[in-house]
């Protein structure tokens, strides 16, 4: 399985080893471009993407393909927007819609559609690094109240500030006091469901021991990583070799969430927790009236081994153990812990000790006490707070990164990468941080969030690195139009459909993406966006097509993830409720998942690796689940073309490829069907593996 | 800055890289500059032996003088409860016996084994960190303490540096199961660099072959229209390399469907090399089957093969309420090992092969007031056999109870370095340059185990 590679990796080099190469002097402030102020634009002059591109291309002599036929649009944009295929119905009233405003029809009921969020909020969840399941990750059970928190915020198209601001801070607004008529200052109460977008900070706690500084480490990597580009994780250990960010940086930026802990809000009525307290008090004093009673007929059995065990010990150790526990010392109390695991007696060995019937009598009773089941826990979320005690503690650098190694010889206070001088941190850490980081004049805040929904766009960002803005990374060649659309985002008040919009709404968009010679030999790389980039589909897009296309895809939201095997769970709703995680112990993310490159959740993921493997090309051949979608797709294929093979075919390439088949392509798919003109399956297998199947064109 | 994979195009010098590099590490140049590899590789493919729960060393390999049973030493508690506490030394009941010229002592548990002893170079003084399973079988696989970074396994990197020398088959396969499936990652190198879980049956690979049969002459016209349909898309994308990587990936599926499941059929194999392998005794068919199977692997140019036995849970060798917990354990892999290294040897493969054996760590000559053992990280054995390596050696030594590696004392990188320095790679220039951070496998300062190498 694989994370993030390039973060990763950067992380690992840290972490691995001392580094060897000299070191190059670290950037200052001032040699990063992205901190520049946006530059001030007239809102209402063309499209923001194509007004500054155009004479771009043309300055550069490359030849812009023309706009993509609508069928081919209509595939591309619903990938994108909702990650599902169209259908035939919105494929024929797209392209039967003689309107001047069709294009705009068809994305604004796209944007509108209840898929959207769930479409965008994966892709946000692998920069935030959501996962289901993590080593002792204990906000798992709830975490998915975060996921269905970003669907609707994405859905009713909360502002990307506030986006942002509820989850560091769990205020949706930057009014977070009011002055009473009387002259009294008091705390508002944040909205009930901005908790639940909490769960990104509770998401990076631990319960390993001696961990308690894991959630403030997380939440200092992934903010910085994902709202601020800038790559923190190298401060952890030294300071930073070529951006301006000092280790000292790093630990700061840690102390804003140092003084959080998590916890437990219950998500019951007041009758469920009464009545569920009352479940637990009949099922305990069952349990306790057995347990009383095998320990009965336990004792003497549990005293002899009990007592042999305690004469094996130096002379010393007894005396401790022997003494009641209320006479102990501090030090003695601590012997004695340290020798439980010595004396402590299971059951196993206290059974071995009995005779026979003595034995089926007490195995019999913890049985029976076993049985008694206790009631199903409540449900709650688990959420974040500040912990009065934590927020009195200092802050300290971090030794080599451990976090039971502070150095007392270097304090930290609280604080954040290029915080203007003179921040104060009246309202709070975090209050003062995320008021800072998403005002409308923290150009590099917006420049990261419009690369990064561009580059869910086109497959690449304008800046080649979404999560690293630091001074290795260069400047984008297309600065100009990064720039342009970031200073429309913020005087658009940050409105992510609105940024979306403009951005499929743009010619550069909606080209060709076949390449010709010539642009080919001017702009090898697409830098400058002549034609559209031809994309693989990420694996969520992938199987959803397969089941929607079997006619079974359930589009259902919200509620918790479902599999926890390394198969395919059979199920019918969107991939991204599947569950994804990391355990030591056990494979999490589903195999179909992890084969078409998603991301266990383990760091950001600004970016998935896209690999081509022979697994892959397995799956979709041989797989059980693939094999069972080709028969309901056939079977579909024989209602929808009736008799008429030439028929299933047209509808088999509409449905898969949002297309009709060329002459080439239907002489072949009626000369393989041919021996078995029913058997459509064989036609939807060869569907699902065609390689425009899992390409957006 | 360039990405990970940019980097490496360059340096391989072609763009192709990401796709062709990626079908299961297949037809491609080796991915490390040529300075990693050293002038001779020793050996062409790695058989590992993992056993999971922790071997007792004390009551295999690294015998130790009676007379310290019972009596009380410095000793610590269990698990991550590190306590320091007195305990007594628990008795050892085994016997042990000096076997072939080289009087290397075996216990009673491993005779065969003790029988091929000449063949082996025993380590009595590696050491670990961790010492709970999960940690300490993340530690061996990776080289890496802790499970934030997402680490790749030895059989990873060696498939990364080495690429495929079968043009069929993956080239990192694991057989049984492992503690964690970090051991079989490719981590931070991808996916393609994983290892291939493989099984004896009729799908040694998963997905290798749908649920409904398929003629071969069916299969056969459905993939050469599947690759017609395709070449429309082909032609008008002709310069996306990650297209060309598809086409590859779908002929190699198709090839490994034939090699595959030709790689697991024993029906070739003579009884008199099945039963070296103890197959159809009740004690060691499965494992022999496995080894048999790696051997088989081994022979068609798989470059490592893991071979994890009592895996699940904790893992099965982890016997703290009764050291005969190892006895059957013993029983499964002992005539089958030892059958391993008779049989590469017979057939001229020992020479061109490493067999290296090893655990999660050691146990304690202690016990919590059991007749078992406890974990120990400071000091086991692990050995080695076959290609490069000096048979009949004992190298290293623990104290007098059989607890700490004082003599020689070898981190597990250590055994890393000699893995790769077989496979004839420097593991201390084994750094993956990204973005100018270098990042390597192998931790600094280990070194190939030299005293055991020819």
């Amino acid at each position: 399985m694989k994370l993030c590679r390039c973060l990763i990796v950067l992380f690992a080099a840290v972490v691995g080893s001392v580094i060897s190469k000299a070191a190059p002097s670290p950037a200052t402030v001032d040699a990063l471009w992205a901190l520049d102020p946006l530059p001030d634009v007239q809102l209402g002059s063309g499209n923001a993407v194509d007004s500054v591109l155009e004479p771009e291309l043309r300055a550069r002599g490359i030849e812009a393909a023309p706009p993509a036929d609508r069928l081919t649009f209509l595939r591309r944009v619903s990938f994108d927007l909702i990650g599902l295929p169209p259908t035939i119905e919105e494929q024929e009233a797209f392209v039967s819609d003689t309107s001047a405003d069709a294009y705009e029809k068809v994305i604004d009921r796209l944007l509108s559609s209840e898929q959207h969020g769930v479409r965008y909020a994966r892709r946000w969840l692998d920069v935030l690094r959501y996962a289901d399941v993590d080593d002792r990750m204990p906000a798992a059970s709830s975490i998915h109240l975060w996921r269905d928190w970003m669907i609707r915020a994405l859905n009713r198209n909360l502002p990307y500030d506030a986006f942002v601001r509820t989850q560091i801070s769990g205020y949706e607004s930057s009014k977070r006091e009011e002055v009473s008529a009387t002259g009294f200052r008091r705390r508002l109460s944040p909205r009930p469901d901005s908790q639940f977008a909490l769960g990104f900070l509770a998401r990076g706690a631990s319960t390993r021991s001696n961990d308690d500084h894991a959630l403030a480490i997380s939440a200092a990597e992934t903010v910085s990583s994902a709202f601020l580009g800038m790559t923190l994780h190298c401060a952890k250990c030294h300071d930073h070799m070529y951006d301006p960010i000092l280790q000292k940086d790093y630990y700061s930026m840690k102390a804003l969430f140092d003084p959080l802990v998590v916890r437990e809000v219950p998500l019951a009525t007041a009758e469920q927790i009464i009545e569920y307290g009352d479940a637990l008090r009949v099922a305990n004093a069952k349990r306790d009236a057995l347990e009383q009673e095998f320990t009965a007929l336990a004792k003497p059995y549990f005293e002899r081994l009990f007592d042999e065990r305690v004469a094996m010990l130096p002379a010393e150790i007894q005396a401790v153990i022997r003494k009641p526990e209320a006479l102990r010392t501090a030090e003695e109390v601590k012997i004695a812990d340290d020798y439980f695991p010595i004396v402590r007696i299971d059951s196993g060995p206290i059974g071995d000790a009995m005779p026979p019937e003595i034995r089926r009598r007490y195995e019999d009773l913890r049985r029976q006490r076993d049985a008694i089941r206790l009631p199903e826990s409540l449900p709650s979320f688990l959420t974040v707070e500040e912990d009065s005690q934590r927020l009195q503690q200092v802050s300290y650098v971090l030794g080599t990164g451990e976090p039971d190694r502070p150095d007392k010889g270097q304090p930290v206070e609280p604080g954040f990468l290029f915080q203007p001088a003179g921040t104060l941190f009246r309202e709070g850490r975090r209050e003062t941080f995320v008021d800072w980081l998403t005002a409308p004049d923290n150009a590099l805040f917006a420049r990261v969030a419009v690369n990064r929904v561009w580059q869910w766009h086109f497959g690449k960002g304008l800046h080649a690195t979404a999560n690293d803005f630091g001074s290795l990374t260069g400047t984008p060649k297309l600065r100009a139009v990064l720039d342009r659309l970031a200073a429309d985002f913020v005087t658009n008040g940050f409105d992510m459909k609105w940024l979306h919009k403009t951005i499929v709404m743009s010619q550069a968009y909606q080209r060709v993406s076949i390449p010709k010679p010539e642009q080919l030999s001017a702009d090898p790389n697409n830098d400058f966006y002549g034609r559209f980039p031809l994309q693989r589909l990420e694996a969520e897009a992938i199987h959803d097509s397969i089941v929607m296309l079997a006619g079974r895809l359930d589009l259902e939201l919200y509620g918790p993830s479902f599999g926890s095997s390394r198969e395919l769970p059979a199920t019918v709703r969107r991939a991204a409720y599947m569950k994804r995680g990391f355990h030591p112990q056990r494979q999490e993310l589903p195999a179909f998942l992890d084969t078409f490159d998603a991301q266990d959740g383990r760091d950001s993921c600004p970016r998935r690796e896209e690999t081509v493997t022979a697994p892959q090309a397995l799956w979709l051949m041989n797989n059980t689940m693939v094999n069972q979608a080709a028969e309901a797709f056939g079977k579909r294929l024989n209602q929808l073309g009736q008799d008429d093979l030439s028929q299933r075919i047209r509808v088999g390439y509409r449905l898969a490829l949002g297309r009709e088949p060329g002459e080439n392509e239907m002489a072949l798919a009626l000369d393989y069907m041919k021996p078995h003109p029913d058997d459509s399956a064989k036609l939807a297998w060869m569907l699902f593996n065609l390689d425009e199947f899992i390409y957006i064109r | 800055m360039t990405s990970r994979r940019r980097f490496f195009f360059q340096a391989s010098g072609g763009f192709l890289g990401s796709a062709l590099g990626g079908l299961w590490a297949q037809d491609r140049e080796a991915m490390f500059p040529r300075g990693v590899h050293l002038a001779e590789p020793k050996v062409r493919s790695v058989i590992y032996l993992f056993m999971c729960g922790g071997v007792s060393q004390i009551d295999t390999f690294d015998p130790k003088d009676r007379r310290w049973e019972g009596k009380l030493i410095d000793a610590i508690g269990f698990g991550d409860n590190q306590a320091s506490m007195v305990r007594p030394v628990i008795p050892c009941h085994r016997t042990f016996t000096r076997y072939g010229q080289s009087g290397i002592p075996v216990s009673d548990w491993f005779p065969h084994i003790g029988s091929v002893i000449d063949d082996i170079a025993v380590v009595r003084s590696m050491f670990c960190i961790e010492s709970n399973h999960i940690p300490a079988a993340i530690e061996s696989a990776t080289g890496h303490r802790g499970r934030l970074l997402d680490n790749p396994s030895l059989g990873g990197w060696v498939n990364y540096a080495l690429g495929s020398a079968n043009h069929n088959l993956p080239t990192f396969v694991n057989i049984g199961r492992a503690t964690s499936p970090v051991q079989l990652t490719g981590g931070y190198l991808g996916a393609e660099y994983a290892a291939t879980p493989f099984r004896s049956g009729s799908t040694p690979i998963a997905n290798l072959n749908s649920a409904a049969a398929i003629r071969p002459a069916d299969q056969e016209r459905r993939l050469d229209t599947l690759a017609k349909l395709n070449q429309g898309f082909r032609d008008q994308y002709e310069t996306e390399s990650a297209l060309t990587g598809r086409l590859r990936a779908y002929e190699l599926a198709a090839r490994m469907q034939l090699s595959a499941p030709e790689a697991v059929d024993f029906s070739g194999e003579p009884d008199h090399v099945k039963s070296l392998y103890g197959i159809g005794e009740k004690d060691t068919d499965d494992f022999g089957k496995q080894l048999l199977l790696a051997r088989r692997l081994a022979e068609r140019g798989v470059r490592f093969i893991q071979i994890c036995h009592g895996g699940g849970g904790n893992g099965q060798w982890d016997s703290h309420g009764d050291m005969q917990g190892h006895a059957p354990l013993c029983r499964q892999t002992d005539k089958p090992i030892a059958g391993l290294i008779r049989d590469l040897k017979q057939r001229g493969m020992l020479d061109s092969t490493l067999v290296v054996w090893t655990s999660d760590f050691g146990r304690t000559p202690w016990s919590q007031n059991t007749t078992g053992r406890d974990h120990n990280p400071k000091g086991f054995t692990s050995w080695l056999a076959g290609g490069g390596i000096k048979g009949g050696t004992v190298h290293g030594s623990t104290d007098d109870v059989g607890y700490r590696a004082v003599e020689h004392p070898h981190y597990i990188a250590d055994l890393q370095a000699t893995i790769l320095h077989q496979l004839g790679l420097d593991a201390e220039r084994m750094v993956v340059d990204i973005n100018g951070r270098p990042v390597r496998l192998v931790k600094r300062f280990a070194d190939p185990i030299a005293a055991i190498l020819k």
